[in-house]
């Protein structure tokens, strides 16, 4: 049976009341499975970024249902939301979504201050070199290019073994090259990982590298495009595989 | 304190002016406590040097030494461990190339008050006295003969003694008897054992339940609250310096809130990724204590480095317990300015952090 790490039953998200009332999320139903790998794609102002923050927990709906990981997150408070982000939540986002003032490594070291059951350092040295940052790991965010930038972020999102990944135009202050680049090694990690991922971007281009394509049109989400991702990278992801595949269990 | 310690180690010039700012203002707070202090200590040296429990002075003295006035004897009703009788007048001693006003203290030489000679001798013949040392530094010393403003009676220093102040003069003290003749001339001559004037009988230990007819009992804290303007500029200094601790925690408020507002993205992503407000609150207020501390730490050096350049007349006494305390008051009100940047934090909203 397949288990689904994010479900959404009957979501919606109104603002305001009255004559200013808005639908930003219109009757949403979705579900996203381990490894499965999905987009969302839509104009500005279409509702994408409020169905993201909704399954992340970062704002509630106004109706339906909310489960992560299993554990619904409706009703819960911002507090407990937080832990359900921390434990099961990683999130990349357009903007660099790190410590100015941290360096590489010490960025994935305050991740083992706040949570445990991080990757272990063999996992860890593993990742920076997958995605090709192993030479980086004493540079500030500010000494990295926006490239640099995000496959560190990617790398954070993923050091907490999470088991929904959420992407909001993770690729758009990125040429071409190193977002086909990033996207790649973004589904490659989501795939090894296990995880969950949704990815809301502009950019149709990089549709090829997902499972499934929905659009998002005036709050109202359609699935537009049911496939097997086309483009996988071929480089090595032996660091994602599960640890008893590894051991050859 | 990851955090915190992280943050100011890579944006050492940002901190380094709250830092200053703190170093400023405990820099300012220990040299007031310490002018407090020596301004205290010349008001109040001669009577702390008594270490006395009580002290009695005439009711309609209104609790004023000078105002007070009895005669011996009555010291022979009050009970105590200790007593002893004081005159005091208020002149200007003269040795011919000085003048400086003194506190002149009339005691009997074999009562507890009578200060130990860290130089010279006790006084001993007529008219001689033992002066505060702090007269040395005024161009007085030992055997200078000391005119005096409103008597024709001359004084001798036979001694110095130390920590001699009485309401910022010096004090000169000599025997009561001799003290008799200088307050009333020749008419002292008349008076017999116990009829001396004296302002005040000083005790030590005692129940202090007995108070002669027409005498008010106070301990030596209010006896010194009472000198003239000793509680006025103790109040004033005192309240410059929590003035100083409000306006310390409002700088410390304003600089950690400008700098939290502009990391408010930062704090809001690190939310939106799951790191409580806890965590980050816990970091501001650490890497405010941090600051603090060292502040404090530098401004206590800086003062006391300062203190030794301060020529004499600067009345600066630095009381280290007193400057340990303030010092903990510094780095607390800093730390509670600091709570202004966490309600800020806690405030953040993760979602709007993401959607900018």
């Amino acid at each position: 049976m397949t288990e689904h790490v994010l479900q959404l039953n009957e979501v919606t998200k109104t603002f305001g009341s009255g004559r200013t009332e808005v639908q930003a999320l219109k009757e949403t139903t979705l579900e996203v499975a381990r490894g499965e790998v999905i987009a969302i794609i839509g104009p500005s102002g279409s509702g994408k970024s409020t169905l993201l923050t909704i399954a992340g927990g970062l704002q509630t709906p106004t109706a339906g249902d909310v489960r992560i990981a299993g554990e619904r997150i409706t009703d819960l408070n911002e507090k407990k939301r937080s832990r359900v982000r921390l434990e099961h939540v990683g999130f990349i986002l357009q903007a660099s979504n790190l410590v100015p003032f941290l360096t590489v490594s010490e960025q994935l070291r305050l991740l083992d201050k706040v949570k445990k059951g991080n990757m272990s350092p063999d996992e860890r040295d593993g990742l920076l070199e997958e995605l090709g940052i192993e030479e980086l790991v004493k540079k500030y965010p500010g000494d990295l290019s926006g490239g640099e930038r995000q496959r560190v972020a990617i790398a954070k999102s993923l050091y907490s073994n999470p088991s929904l990944l959420l992407a909001d135009e993770p690729t758009a202050s990125l040429d071409s090259d190193r977002a086909f680049e990033v996207m790649g090694l973004l589904k490659s990690a989501a795939v090894k990982k296990d995880a969950a991922t949704i990815v809301v971007t502009h950019d149709t281009r990089l549709t090829d590298y997902v499972d499934k394509v929905y659009k998002m049109v005036d709050g109202e989400l359609r699935l537009q495009e049911k496939r097997k991702a086309e483009r996988l990278p071929d480089e090595r992801t032996d660091f994602l595989e599960p640890e008893g595949d590894r051991n050859g269990v | 304190m990851f955090l915190a310690w992280r943050e100011i180690k890579q944006n050492k010039l940002r901190f380094a002016l709250i830092t200053a700012v703190l170093m400023l203002v405990s820099f300012l707070v220990f040299f007031l406590s310490g002018l407090a202090s020596g301004l205290a200590g010349l008001n109040r040296e001669a009577v702390d040097k008594w270490d006395a429990d009580s002290i009695y002075l005439t009711e309609e003295s209104d609790k004023s030494l000078i105002q007070s006035m009895m005669t011996a004897e009555k010291a022979d009703e009050v009970k105590g461990d200790k007593t002893a009788v004081l005159a005091e007048l208020n002149l200007i001693a003269d040795n011919g190339e000085a003048k400086n006003g003194v506190a002149l203290f009339g005691i009997r030489p074999d009562e507890f008050i009578m200060p130990k000679v860290t130089e010279g001798k006790p006084f001993q013949d007529e008219f001689e006295v033992v002066a505060s040392d702090y007269l040395k530094d005024e161009g007085f010393s030992v055997g200078d003969e000391l005119s005096l403003s409103s008597t024709d009676e001359k004084l001798t220093i036979t001694g110095f003694t130390d920590s001699a102040r009485f309401n910022a003069a010096p004090v000169l003290y000599m025997d009561l008897g001799d003290f008799q003749k200088v307050r009333f001339g020749p008419a002292a001559d008349q008076m017999g054992e116990g009829e001396e004037a004296v302002n005040a009988i000083v005790v030590k230990g005692g129940s202090g339940e007995t108070v002669p007819d027409e005498l008010e009992r106070i301990d030596s804290e209010t006896f010194i609250e009472n000198l003239p303007g000793y509680t006025e500029q103790s109040l004033t200094l005192t309240l410059m310096i929590y003035f100083l601790f409000v306006i310390s925690a409002a700088v410390v408020a304003i600089f950690l809130y400008v700098l939290t507002v502009q990391k408010i993205g930062m704090f809001g992503v690190m939310k939106a990724q799951g790191i409580s407000s806890g965590y980050l609150a816990w970091s501001v207020i650490a890497q405010t204590f941090i600051l603090a501390v060292i502040g404090v730490l530098i401004g206590f050096v800086l003062t006391v480095g300062t203190g030794q350049f301060l020529p004499n007349a600067v009345p600066v006494t630095f009381d280290y317990g007193m400057m340990a305390i303030y010092g903990a008051v510094l780095v607390a009100v800093a730390v509670l300015g600091a709570l202004v940047s966490v309600w800020t934090i806690v405030k953040i909203d993760p979602l709007e952090a993401i959607s900018g």
